[in-house]
């Protein structure tokens, strides 16, 4: 153009010469991302699945009030956590949330916050008698207690609760049911006096109590709102009060000044913040945008040990875990052999390894660790399927496979995951180890997560990648709900009448030496014919800053994502 | 004009209602029931048996034929009601009003982003055809445009959280409660979302003035011996805007109705997350009403980008 100033900027320059300068500096940029990962002290990065021991939880306390953290709590301040905080309902018996809502709520006996979650203490109920033979429990409630609306709290609330969780109405769909079959039926003798009467005993009767979704609520609230308590949030005992719900986005509730324990809760309020992304919890917590967070991603947990002046980072055993469900319905899985094989020659340390940059897996047996009937990492470093070196275990699988008709291996495997890192990570590992060590040829098939139940109800695979979890670590639910011939949620038709006898005895049995014998024996059962492969329950990492007090997170020997009461803020 | 406006407004009806039978029997037809389980963080997935699963549609109301149910809902949005919810019965209108700002404002930032240096690179590059700044204009526009919007806000959000222990705030902050806080939440994704789409604008913007850069009456424009600014700024400006123009107006249609990605990578709780989440929870009512409300956007952003036409060139005229 005419009368343009010309600068080096607007200076013709040939294509030839363009070119060999970008290219310099590409060459550059790629010799200085080529630098090895280390972590900031320099150690090369290196994921290594290893049981990790947890203590044994101390049997139920009772009698001792109220629990009370260490140190000189201080008052005052909102409580931020970040995690997922959607709910499909605000009915915790049908699958709400109780990670949320539970904080309205108390249970009749709920796990001591302040020793790590070791024992059982008094909530609703001040104190109990179980009868010798197990099957009458009698719980006393405290008095004095009101609902947020102001409503006495009584027995009949615990019956009417208890009632809809053991016979829910007609278009009531309540999961837990099942755990509480035991229960024949309940009386309020009085107006502080309960008594549930079992058919049958029950060792871990007071855990299912204890879990974060079997809290109480008000005859009132679900008798004004026909049962169904999915649109209301019904108003608890518990120490916070709800105060507003922005959808997706946070719950607010403020502490309640007529809790039944007077010197709790110690903050002045609870946020919850939905931070759905892992990454972003931790994030979150890392910038002081939130105070805590239950689970967050490895890397930002990382980052976050690397802080110690600011946040404290811990790996809790959790109850979720990473399962290769095999149809037992159709060919090759439906025979044992088979499903043995794969559980001697696939290396769940090799798996946990692979997944070790989206989340650690913890080598556990089908009782997870934080369970008093674990086996222990000592003994399972020896056990065949569970041991480091495969070498014997894989001759042992091909063996069976060989007497099972598949000596030259078998094709055409349908090994079905969900759309993200179980696809990406888990079932190429799971892939090539069967391909590898047994001559299993899979073809992976991804779909998306919300499709995976009527896959999975169908039986339209022969192998599928899933995640499943349990509130409670006792082995009896989930096994009569999942292994259990017949069971509710068995969908693969595993059939097992040794382990159904086996599960009889363990169901029932109340000397807790003779319980985990039978448990011990049971997992020799579920390893000899396994119902499915357990890839390994998965670690929480839980992170907070350093000025949340009194929730003994740096103690406690399971994941519990549930009531904060006990918390306070060192500010 | 009136007349003209009058009837794309018209014509947006059978538009819509297109949209809203694809959109209910997609939601019908997508495998992947929302009733088929129940989960929850202490229960795990719960798998509902087929009678449970009858009870519950019918507490829903969803044991109604198909067209009854689109009948239903026809009714409730003429009569204003934008439903709820499918379980926890949160008013979406509710959802819409406090996330709607969050996300036009992301939208809007970033198209003002995307011009403030789009259309100044792009012209630049034009006129100063084979330049250094040319060829390293030509070069960043390359790689915005294939550096993912998500990607791109990761590695922003890393860099603050690494080096200066920041990150946006992840809870609305709306503009008119804290300018502030509003700005630190939505300046970056804004960016992350601007920058490539400038990289779009610059590309149009460039082809479109050098094509115009050529034209006869530039050349007169010259011989008459007006200043290079002058032919710039009333000749090649103006004309080579339109395919500016309608890039801006479908991106702006697709942004306003929440982006995604950079939501996600930013954590900003906006009309693009709650899509997400009512995809994966298989939120029927929440995806229907949605996608009507960018049905809605795209009709509307469109007219203007229409309509802006005549006044960008003269001898554009709708009668």
């Amino acid at each position: 153009m005419k009368n343009r100033k010309t600068s080096r900027l607007n200076q013709s320059v040939s294509r030839r010469t363009f070119l060999r300068i970008v290219g310099s500096s590409a060459g550059v940029a790629i010799l200085a991302a080529c630098a090895p990962a280390t972590t900031p002290s320099g150690e090369t990065l290196a994921t290594v699945a290893t049981a990790t021991p947890v203590p044994t939880p101390a049997p139920s306390v009772q009698g001792e009030g109220f629990m009370r953290p260490d140190g000189t709590p201080k008052r005052g301040g909102i409580l931020r956590t970040a995690f997922g905080v959607t709910t499909s309902s605000f009915d915790i018996h049908q699958g709400a949330g109780p990670q949320i809502l539970a904080h309205l709520y108390n249970n009749l006996v709920r796990n001591n916050l302040v020793d790590g979650l070791r024992t059982i203490v008094p909530d609703l109920a001040e104190s109990w008698e179980i009868s010798d033979d197990g099957l009458v429990y009698t719980f006393h409630l405290r008095e004095g207690v009101t609902f947020h609306d102001g409503t006495p709290f009584t027995a009949g609330d615990v019956v009417a609760t208890f009632n809809r969780i053991t016979n829910p109405p007609e278009g009531i769909i309540i999961p837990m049911r099942s755990d509480f079959s035991m229960v024949e039926s309940m009386e309020a003798t009085d107006d502080n006096t309960v008594l549930f009467n079992l058919t049958s005993p029950r060792a871990f009767f007071l855990h299912l109590l204890a879990a974060t979704n079997a809290v109480v609520y008000s005859a009132k609230s679900l008798d004004e709102n026909g049962q169904d308590l999915r649109s209301v949030i019904a108003p608890g005992t518990g120490a916070f009060r709800f105060v507003e719900h922005l959808p997706a986005e946070k719950w607010v509730f403020e502490a309640n000044p007529d809790y039944w324990d007077p010197e709790l809760p110690y903050v002045d309020g609870l946020e919850l913040l939905h931070v759905p992304a892992w990454s972003d919890r931790g994030t979150a917590v890392l910038t002081d945008l939130a105070d805590m967070s239950w689970n967050v991603s490895k890397e930002t947990w990382d980052e976050g040990n690397n802080r110690p002046e600011s946040v404290t980072a811990n790996k809790l055993a959790n109850f979720g875990a990473y399962w290769a469900v095999m149809n037992t319905n159709k060919p090759p899985f439906d025979d044992p052999r088979v499903r043995r094989a794969v559980h001697l020659a696939i290396s769940k340390q090799n798996l946990a390894a692979a997944f070790g940059t989206q989340e650690l897996i913890n080598l556990t047996r089908w009782v997870p660790q934080g369970d008093p009937n674990a086996t222990s990492p000592d003994v399972l470093a020896t056990m065949p399927g569970y041991r480091e070196d495969k070498s014997e275990d894989i001759e042992t699988a091909k063996q069976l496979l060989a007497d099972a008709g598949y000596a030259d291996g078998i094709t055409g495997i349908d090994l079905l995951a969900a759309a993200g890192p179980q696809g990406e990570l888990l079932a190429p590992a799971m892939q090539d180890m069967l391909k590898r060590s047994l001559g299993i040829e899979t073809e992976i098939r991804i779909v998306e997560r919300a499709t995976l139940p009527s896959e999975q109800q169908a039986g339209s695979y022969q192998i599928v990648i899933d995640t499943r979890g349990h509130g409670v670590s006792d082995i009896s639910p989930r096994a009569n709900l999942w292994w259990r011939t017949g069971g509710s949620q068995n969908f693969t038709g595993y059939s097992n009448p040794d382990f159904d006898a086996q599960l009889d005895l363990i169901d029932v049995e109340t000397d807790l030496d003779v319980r985990k014998g039978q448990i011990d024996a049971g997992q020799d059962m579920l390893d000899e014919n396994p119902p499915e492969f357990l890839i390994g329950y998965t670690f929480h990492l839980p992170m907070w800053n350093n000025r949340v007090k009194g929730l003994a997170l740096d103690n406690r020997i399971f994941a519990e994502w549930g009531r904060v009461e006990t918390v306070w803020l060192d500010t | 004009m009136s007349k003209y406006i009058l009837n794309r407004l018209l014509i947006a009806i059978p538009t819509i209602f297109g949209v809203t039978v694809l959109i209910f029997v997609a939601m019908r037809v997508i495998p992947g029931d929302p009733l088929q389980l129940i989960f929850s963080e202490s229960t795990g997935v719960y798998v509902l048996s087929d009678d449970e699963l009858a009870a519950a549609r019918a507490s829903l109301g969803l044991d109604k034929s198909y067209p009854l149910q689109y009948l239903d809902w026809m009714g409730d949005i003429l009569s204003g009601d934008m439903g709820s919810s499918f379980w926890t019965k949160d008013p979406i209108s509710a959802m819409l009003i406090r996330r709607g700002p969050i996300s036009a404002q992301i939208a809007v930032m970033a198209v003002l982003l995307s011009w403030l240096i789009g259309v100044p690179v792009g012209m630049l590059s034009a006129i100063w055809r084979n330049s250094l700044m040319d060829q390293l204009s030509r070069v960043g526009i390359t790689i915005f445009i294939a550096v993912p919007s998500y990607w791109l806000g990761l590695l922003i959000i890393l860099f603050t959280v690494l080096v200066f222990s920041w990150r946006p705030p992840i809870t609305i902050i709306q503009l008119w409660e804290d300018p502030l806080g509003n700005l630190s939440m939505t300046l970056l994704p804004a960016m992350a979302l601007g920058l490539p789409l400038a990289a779009g604008i610059a590309r149009f913007a460039r082809s479109a003035a050098l094509e115009v850069l050529y034209e006869d009456y530039i050349r007169t424009a010259r011989a008459k011996g007006l200043t290079d600014y002058l032919v710039v700024w009333r000749h090649v400006f103006k004309n080579a805007m339109l395919p500016v123009v309608t890039a801006t107006g479908l991106a702006l249609g697709g942004l306003l109705g929440g982006a995604v990605s950079v939501e996600k990578a930013f954590a900003v709780p906006g009309l693009g997350s709650l899509l997400v989440q009512g995809l994966t929870e298989r939120d029927w009512m929440m995806i229907q009403n949605l996608v009507l409300i960018y049905g809605l956007i795209y009709i509307f952003v469109n007219l203007i980008v229409d309509v802006s036409y005549a006044f960008l060139d003269p001898r554009i005229r709708y009668d």
